[in-house]
């Protein structure tokens, strides 16, 4: 299992080097001047010269993702060019929030989405069951920003039951910071809760079609005990994967949601760093992000070892 | 090695195996499921909407007009119109061919590459497949939003280029997929068979394996054009995509949020409409899914 | 114990409605064991299901009955039904491979029916487990309770199998196909340990079998099931030994006889009848040689003598036998190979020290000092392997399931490639030539697959499938190629108007054919034939072993003919090899072999084998169980 976990970690590191070098390449190779994209096209050469200078944009570009990759090992994430303040804390800030709203929400999507999918594999065929995914197809039919509004409408607008917009911090009081949170994730449960509970499903019902659920039938077992102990089990492990899958899909998912509620995450930093052409900014949110998302895969797949006994490695150990 | 002449499983009730295995030759053609006619005649409603666009619109989609702005449905105008006063069914309809083109032109570039990737992949292993997996699970590790957003970001906007970068970031699904479709037909024995016939590599490659990975790959392109519909709309929405005056859904939603307490319906028309058409498109893959050979599906299922 | 009356089961399915039994009556008394034995498609599986209440959704029952000790199954509730199933009555499944689940504990799964049935606690179960496993000959069972399913081999997990059936001491045991999954040698243990059981038990059984030899050592009557309905019943003996139903003398007379070489085998044409629209005559009357117009009409279950029939003919034909039929030679000119009789001695195939190894894994990473280490765990399923095939001849490679035979085939022709050892074909060494420049060779040499779902590819016509290697080696003009399809579907004996077809629309014989006939398109003079009757049923499996006889006879082709199923091998070959975990241990005249084997192993395998003739192993007097039986 040591080992196990061991060469999983290498193989995070690497993506994430990799995931680097990507984001790099992509914001240096393509065919824009980027000293011209953060002055504007007014910019006199001069101008253009001199901001190349300062951001070490005349340097071979393996130096500047050099400079760029050590700075970030370091802690020195660089200066926003927008704000002109350091990116660590405004981003540090940034996942904090962030994190809250997709905490909330996986775990919300976690437990709804799981517990549709059984309740409509045990019911399949049956209304219950069609209800279920006609619900869940609207889910992902529509785009989070149409859903983001529609909540919007019908919560702020409408009812006046919660703020259209914006964030508090905990210290503004409870209620204050939860009534902030509840729209943006309903948006998000809404809107991701469709994969799990249609994987949960044809997991679900695949397995209760196994030949080893008739044989535990066969022994005259309750069914609970055939569902709870002999189906689940088993129907859940391709869960585990789809649940860190859908981590990494929420953490696209909040581009759209923060930005539309103005909650002053993550993905509304890398919204409002591209609108500003802010790159360091942007590839520096862009590579949290991904850092986030391998180590979600990597519990999920840890996980997923820890529950399949036939990859559980060591058993002495485990 | 050999392996235990046990009979195939191919269906998961044994009782009905029994059965079914000496079925008579010739089995009646499954009739169409209503998921499969419903997903078929929305689809192609809106196809054929989306088509016949510019001769069907009662209204010019981009002709300002400050007299009849925000005007409810009604009679002349039967979605209203929007803060300029454009026509919103005229526009909506005119949408609905870029958001095809969209979903469709993304689609077929993920294709274009994906599907030889994974074929290279799950045909010759070792490290081609190593190199190309690893290089999708790399490109897999950023959320497509936020890989989409990286590429428009240094470019100005423009809807082809986020058409392109759309099917750039679903590369990754579609090789993963037609990697284990064929990582389990070169399993088969009639690869065996072209083998022991001394057949080359792209006759095996091309027409043993590739004709049989298509439903599946089909299915899977067909679900893939409403993700990439979705995001592209997203992009747009976020101001990445399309750009004024282009009637956009993602954009007509983007540009109605400022009016929606005084004219909804200017945000809700695109929103319903591209809910129906992701509904459409999904009932038709997930029925033709359905409808594929039940082998095929139980050797998708293991790989 | 157990009495099924007038049972009728149809399956609603996306074709139509399918009619898997009709009115089917059996009853098995305390203490004895009855089988149930059909081909695949004759619905002997549903009768288990049914008999448990475990019937899918899909299935309806518009009649029947199902009396288990008086009380009618199918009219209790579900929890009245539940608390019978697993605890009166056990059920042990076919496939050993997917019936235990992946995530549990072998002792859990062996004992928790005693938790829900007994009121034993969890501890109490696990032991009883153990104990359990013991009975039923594991070796270590605590090291056995604690493992998880992927970690023990099919014998093993059938045992267990067993085990969770008799947990809470059951008086019916059902039994699906037990040991169609497992090789022989375990077959006879698992045989052994049920016939055991039986005694100390004195358990009540219904034994559901394809294979006549298995049913022959464990059951005291047989009833013979045929698209549904029952055809023959009566004590085993009688109707292994002097069948009376048509159908019966057919399959018995399909079936392979060690040490009895014959020319030919008995085999059925024709497939089962459409069981969406079942013939409201006789089911078996359009492929009975013996069927007359009366035949068309209802036929029931007699009482011919101690057994039933259901054929209005029964007391003509209770001394006629199968006809062996030679079937009719194909109406136009044979395909000859090349040089179908070559007069040069050199045999087609020589192989010398052929070596195949596998690195199955790098091994556990372990440290010397500071250095880390790896022992890699290598199998070598071709060890050391020399043989030789002479022009025509068959030669016959047995060995179970691991053994190496299949790499073996593969490894001969280049699709595996090996790790040292020579091979020369048709006089040319093609040990050591790259792949493309094996172009002589695979003209030369082909193969013939086990698995006929698997070896012809769906989305081409059998036109197409024929005519690629015709056209890949030239050795037609374009426009003569249908013509030369034609001759070869001839030459299987199939209509020419299989040409238009997919593989989808033919049956699993009828495929075999195909994949014959593929390879036989080439002209080779050496044809790998891996397994190419175990996936069928027995009365096709003749068809085609008479098939590949005649083909050798007339064509001169050479055959490596693998198989696992000695019997087969026996009536085939004119030499028999003998694989063992990658190493060959005998080889010699299929006479020899046959009659005296020198290897341990090849001795074990042959009393292995189950016969459904010769003196009965096994299993004690059953003259007084069946007497009751018949009442």
């Amino acid at each position: 299992m040591v080992a196990y976990v061991a060469r999983r970690l290498v193989f995070v590191v690497l993506v994430l080097v990799a995931v680097s070098m990507l984001v790099f390449g992509i914001t240096a190779l393509l065919p824009a001047n980027v000293a011209y994209l953060i002055l504007g096209s007014f910019a006199t050469p001069e101008q253009v010269h001199a901001l190349e200078l300062k951001l070490g944009l005349t340097d071979p570009i393996w130096q500047q993702y050099l400079r760029w990759a050590g700075g970030f090992l370091s802690g020195n994430l660089g200066e926003s060019t927008l704000m002109n303040r350091p990116i660590g804390p405004i981003l540090a800030e940034a996942i904090g929030r962030s994190l809250m709203l997709t905490g909330v929400s996986f775990v919300l999507i976690a437990v709804i989405g799981v517990g549709l999918g059984i309740v409509a594999a045990l019911r399949h065929g049956r209304p219950l069951d069609h209800g279920i995914s006609v619900a869940t197809y609207l889910g992902i039919a529509v785009p989070e920003f149409f859903w983001a509004i529609v909540v919007i409408v019908i919560f702020a607008s409408w009812l006046g039951w919660l703020p259209a917009s914006g964030y508090e911090p905990l210290s503004a009081g409870v209620w204050e910071w939860a009534k902030h949170l509840i729209a943006p994730t309903i948006t998000l449960v809404f809107g991701h809760l469709a994969h799990v509970s249609r994987l949960t499903r044809s997991s679900m019902i695949e397995v209760m079609q196994s030949p080893y659920v008739t044989a535990a039938r066969a022994k005259g077992l309750p069914e609970r005990v055939v569902v709870l102990h002999h189906a689940l089990r088993n129907a859940l492990l391709p869960t585990i994967t789809v649940l860190a899958l859908d981590f990494g899909r929420l953490m696209g998912g909040i581009v759209v949601v923060e930005t539309v509620f103005a909650y002053p995450g993550l993905g509304r930093l890398v919204v409002f760093s591209i609108q500003n052409r802010d790159l360091p900014t942007l590839q520096a949110a862009i590579l949290v992000v991904a850092a986030i998302y391998a180590f979600a895969n990597l519990l999920a797949d840890l996980l997923y070892a820890r529950f399949n006994p036939k990859i559980r490695f060591g058993r002495n150990v485990a | 090695m050999s392996r235990n002449p046990a009979p195939a499983m191919t269906t998961a009730n044994p009782a009905l195996q029994d059965v079914l295995q000496d079925a008579p030759a010739a089995p009646p053609r499954k009739p169409m499921s209503l998921q499969l006619k419903a997903g078929l005649a929305i689809t192609g409603a809106i196809i054929l909407l989306g088509l016949l666009a510019p001769w069907i619109a009662p209204h010019p989609w981009d002709t300002i007009s400050m007299r009849t702005r925000f005007l409810p449905p009604n009679a002349t105008y039967w979605l209203g119109t929007d803060e300029y006063g454009r026509d919103v069914l005229s526009r909506l309809l005119m949408g609905t061919r870029l958001s095809l083109a969209m979903g469709v032109s993304a689609t077929v570039v993920s294709l274009a590459i994906g599907v030889p990737m994974g074929l290279a992949a799950g045909y010759f292993r070792g490290w081609i497949d190593e190199a190309l997996m690893r290089g999708a699970d790399v490109l897999m590790a950023v959320p497509p939003i936020m890989l989409g957003l990286l590429v428009l970001a240094v470019t100005p906007p423009a809807l082809w280029k986020t058409a392109l970068a759309v099917g750039f970031v679903y590369i990754p699904p579609i090789a993963r997929l037609a990697r284990s479709v064929t990582l389990s037909l070169a399993n088969e024995e009639f690869i065996q068979a072209a083998r022991a016939r001394a057949e080359s590599t792209s006759y095996i490659l091309f027409r043993e394996i590739l004709p049989n990975a298509w439903p599946p790959l089909i299915v899977e392109a067909s679900l893939r054009v409403t993700y990439a519909i979705l995001l592209g709309s997203a992009l747009s929405f976020l101001g990445l995509g399309a750009q004024p005056p282009s009637s956009d859904w993602g954009l007509m939603i983007s540009e109605a949020r400022s009016f929606l307490d005084r004219a909804p319906w200017i945000a809700l028309a695109p929103g319903f409409a591209m809910c129906l058409l992701v509904i459409g498109i999904n009932l038709l893959g997930d029925g033709a899914r359905e409808r594929l050979d039940p082998r095929l599906k139980a050797r998708l299922g293991k790989a | 114990m157990l009495a099924i009356d007038d049972l009728t089961v149809r399956y609603r399915t996306a074709a139509g409605e399918i009619e898997a039994l009709s009115s089917v009556s059996l009853t098995v008394a305390k203490g004895s064991t009855l089988a149930l034995v059909g081909e695949s498609g004759s619905g002997k599986s549903t009768v288990a299901l049914a008999a448990m209440g475990l019937l899918p959704p899909e299935a309806r029952l518009p009649a029947g009955r199902i009396l288990f000790d008086g009380q009618d199954i199918l009219t209790m509730n579900a929890e009245e039904r539940r608390r019978l199933r697993g605890s009166r009555i056990g059920l042990v499944f076919q496939d050993p491979f997917s019936v235990l689940n992946p995530s549990l504990r072998i002792g859990d799964q062996v004992g928790e029916g005693l938790i829900h049935h007994r009121g034993f606690t969890q501890e109490r179960a696990f032991a009883r487990a153990i104990e359990l496993l013991d009975e039923v000959g594991i070796i270590n069972p605590e090291a056995v309770a604690k493992a998880y399913p992927h970690e023990l081999s099919g014998g093993m997990r059938q045992r267990a199998l067993i085990a969770g059936a008799l947990a809470s001491e059951p008086e019916l045991l059902i039994l699906d196909e037990p040991t169609t999954a497992l090789d022989v040698t375990i077959e006879a243990q698992i045989l052994d340990l049920l016939e055991s059981l039986r005694v100390r038990r004195g358990l009540t059984m219904l034994f559901i079998s394809h294979n006549l030899g298995v049913v022959r050592r464990i059951a005291d009557e047989v009833a013979v099931l045929y698209a549904g309905q029952i055809v023959e019943q009566g004590a085993t003996e009688d109707v292994l030994q002097r069948p009376v139903h048509p159908y019966a003398k057919g399959l018995l007379a399909a079936i392979p006889r060690l040490g009895q070489k014959k020319g030919r085998l008995a085999s059925i044409p024709g497939r089962l009848p459409d069981l969406r629209n079942p013939p409201t005559g006789c089911r078996f009357a359009r492929r009975c040689p013996f069927a007359t117009p009366d035949s068309e009409a209802p036929q029931v279950l007699r009482d011919i003598g101690a057994r039933k029939v259901r054929c209005t003919q029964a007391e003509a034909l209770r001394d006629i036998a199968w006809p062996v039929l030679g079937e009719d030679a194909p109406s136009s000119p044979v395909v000859r190979a090349a040089d179908a009789a070559p007069a040069v001695t050199e045999p087609v195939v020589a192989v010398e020290g052929l070596t195949k190894r596998f690195v199955l894994s790098n091994g556990p990473l372990r440290f010397e000092g500071w250095r880390p280490m790896r022992t890699p765990v290598i199998i070598s399923p071709v060890d050391d392997i020399s043989l030789e095939v002479a022009a025509g001849e068959v030669l016959g490679l047995v060995g179970e399931s691991g053994s190496g035979k299949t790499t073996l085939g593969r490894t001969i022709l280049r699709l595996t490639e090996a790790n040292s050892g020579t091979i020369r074909i048709a006089g040319e060494t093609v040990s050591d030539k790259p792949q493309r420049a094996l172009e002589s060779m695979r003209r030369t040499a082909q193969i013939v697959f086990q698995n006929p779902d698997s070896s012809l590819n769906p989305r081409k016509t059998i036109r197409e499938l024929l005519g690629r290697p015709i056209q890949r080696f030239g050795l037609a003009a374009p426009g003569d190629i249908p013509a030369r399809v034609n001759a070869l579907l001839d030459l299987v004996r199939l209509p020419a108007h299989y040409a238009d077809r997919y593989a989808h629309q033919m049956s699993g014989g009828e495929k075999q054919r195909v994949g014959i006939a593929r390879a036989l398109a080439t002209e080779p003079r050496f044809i790998v034939c891996d397994e190419p009757v175990s996936a069928l049923d027995v009365s096709v499996q003749a068809a085609i072993v008479n098939l590949l006889a005649d083909l050798r006879d007339r064509l001169g082709v050479a055959y490596l003919f693998i198989s696992h199923d000695i019997s087969i091998v026996a009536h085939l070959a004119d030499r028999i090899a003998v694989m063992h975990r990658g190493k060959m241990v005998e080889i010699g005249s299929a006479e020899e072999v046959m009659r005296a084997p020198r290897h341990p192993y090849t001795i074990k395998l042959l009393s292995a084998v189950p016969r459904v003739d010769g003196p009965i192993h096994g299993r004690g007097p059953t003259a007084v169980s069946s007497e009751i039986l018949s009442a």
